[in-house]
């Protein structure tokens, strides 16, 4: 082994507390840095991968088939920078009844020869494709599963043949609900034609808009019915996840610095404390690059093992969290997984981040005179902080107190730093605390604060269940005669056609007690008439309306246009909320689909569950849990990130009081021979870092306020209320001021009781 | 000045550090007001031997008995109550704060017993002034020379009165002209009453004192008066 490895070896082997501790914080770093840049990378990665894959189309053009032939739709695919696919006849169905997991409702059919082509090609999951008549091939919206139970299965559309189910097709694109053979489609009486569009450039929506300008010019006027650009499913794809951005990517922020601080501050110290042996190593005839050398070795040792085991750490933690980001998300052939260069570039660059942090102070000890570098290792330079020191020495405090407030100033370079890593643990907490509080609030509006609440899902063949036989207006008065019942509402749903948009949407029709859903309100107010809607911050930014605008739904031939009065704190982005009165218009009759039922204060809520269900075994009952999907994601991310980041903000303590009992063991040495006890010890060396606990979560908190007001005014799904976002109360604020007390005793408590067992003999004999 | 009172009683102490016998059974009594001188050659007890006495450091086997107070029987917070009211101890090297001026260094003494800054510093400013080195109470100990570090470092061991002042190699890293001062107001102390154990390999100085107890592997070779020896 060379000099230089034998040197860094035998510093490693001698400081074993040091190389661990910048071992852990730098796995800590890595994992906090693994989980969040996994999470930015599956927010809109999978869907890029899985479209380029299908070679998606980055617009759906939908033409009135009487206004525009087959033969001038050919034309537009020689235009310059597009590919086109098309035109195939399309045709809007009504299907009455639930099938599949659909519920009834409009399904757009295409006519397409096969799968494949140059645009849209559709990943066949199951079955085979549409081919003679009779036969059609469903768009299976969720990846991963394999529906091969559900082949064969029936579907009966109004004035259409029935049609068999004889494959599972995913479309990344969206281009259909279905798919037929080109000869079937003369029995559906198609009303439209459809063109796949790709562009050489359709990065944003100026882009898609100007390929379309380009791709369908000369046309005549009017003939395109509808126009969807890849890019609003590209949003709704991503909608779950952009939703968490905000949070992921301030907690991943505050990972980096808090990994770049500690490290930093880790270096600095360990290459500060070994002066005196830089000094020594250079008196044996070491050069300035070998003294670099070998701290540099002595660092990258444990960082690189903490870089490998927080990288594989990371990428075993990661899928199950990215599991929770994208639960009930429609994710098609699009994998949600951490690709594996993720925790590679993180290990890579977290190690590339240590050496630069260590390069700045090995340079700085390489270029140190042997003398000089022997005298600055005994002890931080006197005369610093003189004056604060003296004025300290006569305050009327205990003399334990004063010298560790006095510590402060001795090294204010890495008191600064300290600082700054309680400042992150604290912000982290106070910005998790705060989204807690906004997201139980939130939940909250689900589970009546506190009120007993009951679901009820009617039985269908779509969810295996019996048919009840009750209508929809007995059960509801079933409801309401089981002991317990306070309010009941009941909710329909179909799938409407939206005027001007190739894919259908969901609207909820409530009847009943709608109270509850008022408080859900942000803007506007809750619809009352029957041509009255109301939806959330998704479902206006990704279909480009606004509260106040008119809409058009159409359903089963009937046309109603419809005004958005008010919008939701949240709900899904294909879907709004409209009154019974207005299905009554769309589609009369329509039986409730389910019903909540609100009980009165106090009463069982699984007595009432047993007793309805017994009664009707046409329905599935349960009482209603606390919290809901959102609510624990968010929780889970704060949870996990703050642990992370206050554990390393913890060790970022340790570390510098390891440092600093180190490098004044001599003068520990020294107050415990004249008398100072092995508390006054661990006084003295918890003191001067809970002072600056106690600064650092003063300065933490309105950081931790802002970051929190950041993220939950920048939410996409859910736009919250004032009363959600002004979460702060003093009793919070004073446990948060705490918590940087808190970090800093438990980062200083074991290094100091090290340093009160000192055995003062050792110490000063030594000397 | 002696007394009959025994101030320092030791019973077939011994140390062992692993394999390493460093004192092997030592019994001796240092009485109040008497100068005992420790000397050796390096590697023989004498530091090992003083730490006992402190209480820096826990014999092996045996007892110490200071002042009357079985230092075995005491715990850690208990030895550093007993070391800040009944000793004083003096070093090499000085061993002062870097970040406190010379007042501040003798007054931190007094303080950790709970008086008050302001009680403290006049105390040790009293001190200061008795060493000769008052005129140095604001500077701090790099602008010092040896010989003042090494008396500021006496004042701040006599800050609470100690019954015993330790000194280890007092002198050790003094010029000649320094060490003898120091030396000379060592015994000074002596003779006005204060009791004094000093550890060194110095011949000359240990035959200043009134009793030279000789070392030789962690054993007490030889009990003598500086008269025999002359």
């Amino acid at each position: 082994m060379s000099a230089v490895g034998t040197a860094a070896r035998s510093i490693v082997r001698r400081r074993k507390v040091q190389t661990f501790v910048i071992a852990l914080v730098v796995l800590f770093s890595t994992l906090t840095v693994v989980i969040a840049l996994a999470l930015l990378v599956a927010a809109s990665a999978p869907f890029d991968r899985a479209f380029a894959a299908q070679l998606g189309a980055h617009a759906i053009v939908t033409f009135d088939r009487a206004q525009v032939s087959g033969t001038q739709l050919e034309q537009t695919s020689g235009r310059p920078g597009t590919v086109a696919a098309g035109p195939f006849d399309a045709v809007v169905l009504e299907v009455p009844e639930d099938f599949l997991w659909r519920t009834a409702g409009p399904l757009v059919v295409v006519g397409r020869p096969g799968p494949g082509g140059p645009v849209d090609r559709l990943d066949l999951v199951s079955g085979r494709w549409a081919t003679a008549p009779g036969e059609i091939v469903v768009n299976y919206p969720a990846g991963g599963g394999r529906p091969a139970d559900l082949l064969g299965v029936p579907i009966t559309a109004t004035g259409a043949p029935t049609l068999t189910v004889v494959g599972f097709a995913t479309s990344m694109s969206g281009s259909a609900d279905a798919w037929v053979a080109p000869a079937q489609m003369a029995a559906l009486h198609p009303t439209a034609r459809q063109m796949l569009f790709r562009f050489s450039a359709a990065s944003t929506d100026a882009q898609v808009a100007a390929g379309v300008d380009r791709a369908t010019a000369g046309l005549p006027p009017g003939a395109i019915t509808a126009t969807q650009s890849y890019l609003t499913g590209k949003r709704a794809f991503a909608a779950m996840a952009d939703s968490y951005l905000p949070i992921i990517t301030v907690f991943g922020l505050l990972g980096l610095v808090v990994s770049v601080v500690i490290v930093g501050n880790v270096v600095s110290g360990a290459v500060v404390s070994g002066y005196r042996r830089i000094g020594v190593l250079k008196a044996l005839g070491f050069t300035s690059r070998q003294v670099i050398a070998v701290y540099l070795a002595m660092i990258a040792t444990p960082a690189l093992a903490g870089c490998l085991l927080g990288a594989v750490s990371g990428a075993l933690v990661a899928p199950a969290i990215l599991k929770i980001a994208f639960a009930g998300i429609h994710t098609g052939t699009a994998v949600i997984a951490v690709p594996a260069w993720v925790p590679v570039l993180c290990a890579l660059g977290m190690l590339v981040l240590v050496v630069l942090a260590a390069l700045v102070p090995a340079v700085r000890a390489g270029r140190l005179s042997a003398a000089r570098a022997i005298t600055a290792g005994s002890a931080p330079r006197a005369g610093r902080g003189l004056r604060a020191q003296r004025y300290l020495a006569g305050l009327p405090i205990p003399r334990p107190v004063s010298l560790g407030l006095g510590q402060l100033v001795t090294r204010p370079g890495r008191a600064a730093l300290t600082a700054v890593v309680i400042v992150l643990g604290v912000a982290t907490a106070t910005l998790s605390t705060g989204l807690t509080s906004t997201m139980v609030a939130f939940a909250g509006l689900d589970h009546g604060d506190g009120v007993p609440v009951v679901d009820v899902v009617v039985g269908s063949p779509g969810n295996q269940h019996a048919v009840p036989e009750r209508t929809d207006k007995q059960i509801e008065e079933l409801l309401y005669a089981v002991p317990g019942a306070d309010t009941v509402t009941a909710r329909a749903l179909r799938q409407v056609r939206l005027l001007g948009h190739p894919q259908p949407i969901y609207v909820n029709f409530y009847r009943g007690d709608t109270s509850a859903d008022a408080e859900q309100i942000v803007a506007g107010r809750m619809a009352a008439a029957p041509d009255e809607v109301v939806t959330g911050p998704s479902f206006l930014t990704q279909h480009g309306v606004a509260v106040g605008d008119r809409i058009i739904l159409e359903l089963g031939g009937r046309r109603v246009p419809v005004t958005i009065t008010g919008e939701l704190i949240g709900s899904s982005p294909e879907a709004v909320d409209a009154t019974w009165a207005l299905l009554d218009r769309l589609a009369p009759g329509t039986p409730a689909v389910d019903y909540t039922v609100t009980l009165t204060p106090g009463a069982d809520a699984a007595a009432y569950a047993r007793s309805a269900a017994a009664a009707e075994p046409g329905i599935m009952v349960a009482a209603r849990g606390p919290g809901n999907a959102a609510t624990t994601t968010i929780v889970t991310f704060a949870a996990v990130f703050t642990v992370l980041l206050g554990a390393v903000a913890a060790l970022g303590v340790f570390n510098t009081v390891l440092l600093t009992t180190r490098e004044r063991r001599r003068e520990l040495g020294m107050l415990k021979a004249i008398g100072m006890t092995p508390r006054q010890v661990v006084t003295l060396t918890v003191t001067s870092v809970t002072a600056l606990g106690a600064l650092s979560g003063l300065l933490a908190i309105p950081a931790g306020i802002a970051a929190h007001r950041l993220i939950v005014d920048h939410v996409g799904v859910v736009a919250f209320p004032e009363s959600m976002k002004a979460v702060w109360h003093a009793p919070q604020l004073a446990a948060l001021a705490v918590a940087g007390v808190l970090i800093a005793v438990l980062g200083a408590l074991a290094p100091a009781r090290a340093a009160a067992r000192l055995t003062v003999g050792e110490v000063l004999h030594t000397e | 000045m002696t007394s009959e009172e025994i101030v320092v009683s030791l019973d077939e102490v011994r140390k062992e550090f692993g394999d390493t016998t460093a004192l092997g059974g030592v019994s001796m009594r240092i009485r109040a007001g008497e100068a005992v001188a420790v000397t050796g050659p390096s590697g023989c007890g004498k530091s090992t031997l003083l730490n006992m006495i402190a209480g820096l450091d826990r014999p092996t086997a045996g007892t110490v008995t200071v002042r009357g107070e079985d230092l075995g029987r005491l715990t850690e917070t208990g030895l550093a109550l007993f070391r800040r009211r009944h000793l004083g101890m003096i070093f090499q090297f000085f061993n002062l704060l870097d970040d406190l001026p010379a007042l501040d260094n003798v007054a931190l003494a007094g303080q950790l017993t709970g008086a008050s800054a302001r009680q403290s510093r006049i105390r040790a400013l009293e001190l200061l002034g008795e060493l000769g080195v008052a005129a140095r109470r604001d500077s701090y100990p790099a602008a010092l020379s040896g010989g003042e570090r090494q008396r500021v470092a006496v004042a701040r061991a006599l800050m609470n009165r100690p019954a015993l002042l330790l000194a280890d190699e007092p002198t050790g890293a003094l010029d000649s002209r320094s060490g003898e001062d120091v030396m000379q107001m060592l015994l000074d102390l002596n003779h006005s009453g204060q009791t004094l154990l000093i550890v060194t390999h110095d011949p000359r100085l240990a035959a200043r004192c009134g009793r030279i107890v000789e070392m030789t592997d962690g054993r007490v070779s030889r009990e003598r008066t500086p008269e025999r020896a002359a």
